[in-house]
């Protein structure tokens, strides 16, 4: 799941949760331009993708921007 | 600080040839008032109309109601900051207020074109809707006002909103050189250091975020809509309309943020019960989980700061905007501050949870009771006699599932219609119970 609100969506039980941008573009930022914004928008989605391939044993964040940051579930 | 709040009863309002308050009637000269808001080149069309409770009267689109308040003594202006008015910080002096009325924004101009934010609210003065909202309760003056067209969205927000606040002054003017019937005094006197140290953290919508814009019209602190840290109010501040509505909901007008009973209680009751320390406003719809967090925090921080021992918490959204205000409701536990939140709830359908992000420490909750109308099975409000506003009513998809469920339309007015979308009671003005 890509999402802004990142532990939140770890607290639903989502497996592989991938930082996005913000709520209301999650997967880009309308602020950089077209080209810069299309840079940033595939690295969020290339990440994704490529956790498919990652083994996990719960909810864990991946970050696009900082390299992996595995945390675990703050789920309550 | 110190506030006399002076309230002058309004039992019937009727046009004449003066505006006057007497003996709880207010007389309204109509052309008068109108000439004052058509002294505004932006406005196109300007009217007055009037509505009782127990009328079969709807009125259609409400965008606003608003107290009518005026400083008599003190720095400043009520409303203060909103639409060009003066800024000076308020909550000082004397104010006079017509209570048991209040002056309704009705007009098709909507809040702003990105995010489905559209103005939903109208109201019935008799049939099921009088039990379930307070404006039916009220003597309602109408301003009924169309701006330019051409204008952009914030300059017709701003046009039809300060038109609603020429005819509120208008009236409210009447007062100025009369002695009020009823008055009270308001000031956080210094009192017994035993008592319980209460804060009131006050979470109101921004629309920044959904709008893109930095002005949009909305739920103001002096005005600004903006997303901001946190404000710390004096409770007098909020009397003379440092905060006002609107947003989106029934419940989140001026009137009711004028009017709220949990902070009104929370303030009469200081130096009895507890130490009123004031009200921090929130701001919520913050859109990182960064901004969430710290908002969270530094709110928190703040109530700390001010030496609260506890907080009563309560907002005025719904959706993503519950994260930080749960959050702050965990970050003040986790400094101390024991809180009570006072909130409606979402839809249960298929057991799911009717709190978005359900947090151990949120373990004092008031529910106002369940939103979503359609869900509530409440009644279609049938025909009326009278509209006033929009001949109209556009039924947006979503929001009429079942009788006029599925798509976009617009149904008379006058006629049989939906329930309003949402019932969110943020301040604890109605009498529904929760779902268990």
């Amino acid at each position: 799941m890509i999402s802004a609100i990142y532990t939140f969506a770890m607290t639903t039980g989502a497996n592989r949760v991938i930082r996005g941008a913000r709520i209301e573009h999650v997967c880009g930022d309308p602020s950089l331009g077209p080209e810069k914004d299309y840079a940033y928008g595939m690295r969020i989605v290339r990440k994704a993708l490529e956790t498919l391939t990652v083994a996990v044993s719960g909810p864990t964040l991946f970050d696009p921007q900082a390299g992996d940051i595995q945390e675990p579930s703050h789920a309550s | 600080m110190r506030l006399e709040l002076g309230s002058f009863p309004v039992r019937t309002i009727s046009f004449g040839p003066a505006t006057r308050w007497h003996a709880g009637h207010l007389t309204v000269d109509r052309a008068a008032a109108l000439a004052e808001v058509r002294r505004d080149p932006r406005i196109v069309t300007a009217d007055l109309e009037l509505a009782a409770p127990g009328e079969s009267v709807r009125i259609w689109p409400v965008r606003d109601v608003i107290e009518p308040r005026i400083k008599v003594e003190g720095p400043g202006q009520c409303y203060p900051g909103i639409c060009g008015r003066d800024v000076a910080t308020v909550g000082e002096g004397r104010t006079h207020r017509l209570s048991g009325m209040g002056v309704v924004e009705v007009s098709s101009v909507n809040w702003h074109d990105a995010g489905g934010d559209f103005v939903e609210t109208y109201l019935d003065m008799a049939g099921p809707f009088a039990e379930m909202y307070p404006y039916q309760r009220l003597q309602l003056l109408c301003a009924v006002v169309e701006p330019d067209p051409a204008l952009s969205d914030e300059s017709r927000n701003d046009a039809v909103h300060k038109a609603a606040l020429t005819v509120s002054d208008h009236v409210a003017r009447a007062t100025a050189g009369l002695t009020p019937p009823e008055r009270e005094t308001f000031e956080l006197t210094p009192c017994d250091p035993a008592l319980p140290r209460v804060t009131y953290i006050w979470g109101v919508h921004s629309p920044q975020a959904m709008s893109g814009s930095l002005t949009a019209f909305c739920t103001a602190t002096y005005g600004l809509t903006q997303l901001t840290p946190p404000w710390v109010l004096h409770p007098n501040e909020i009397l003379d309309g440092a905060l006002t509505g609107p947003y989106r909901t029934a419940f989140a007008m001026s009137w009711t943020v004028a009017n709220n009973p949990l902070f009104l209680d929370l303030y009469r009751r200081h130096g009895k019960d507890w130490n009123f320390l004031g009200v921090i406003v929130l701001r919520t719809e913050w859109t990182t989980q960064h901004e969430k967090q710290m908002i969270a925090n530094q709110t928190a921080k703040t109530a700390r700061m001010l030496g609260a021992q506890g907080a009563v918490v309560t907002w005025d959204a719904g959706g993503n905007e519950f994260i930080e205000v749960v959050r702050t409701i965990q970050a003040c536990e986790r400094l101390g501050i024991k809180t009570v939140f006072l909130t409606s709830e979402d839809d249960a359908t298929d057991g799911a949870p009717t709190m978005l992000e359900p947090l151990p420490e949120a373990d004092a909750i008031v529910s106002t009771s369940f939103f979503k109308n359609v869900t509530l099975k409440v009644a279609d409000p049938g025909p009326v006699s009278r509209v006033i506003g929009l001949d109209r009513k556009v039924v947006h998809r979503g929001s009429g599932v079942g009788l006029h469920g599925g798509s976009d339309s617009a149904l008379p007015t006058a006629g049989t219609l939906p329930p309003p979308w949402r019932y969110d009671d943020h301040y604890g003005f109605g009498s529904l119970s929760c779902i268990e």
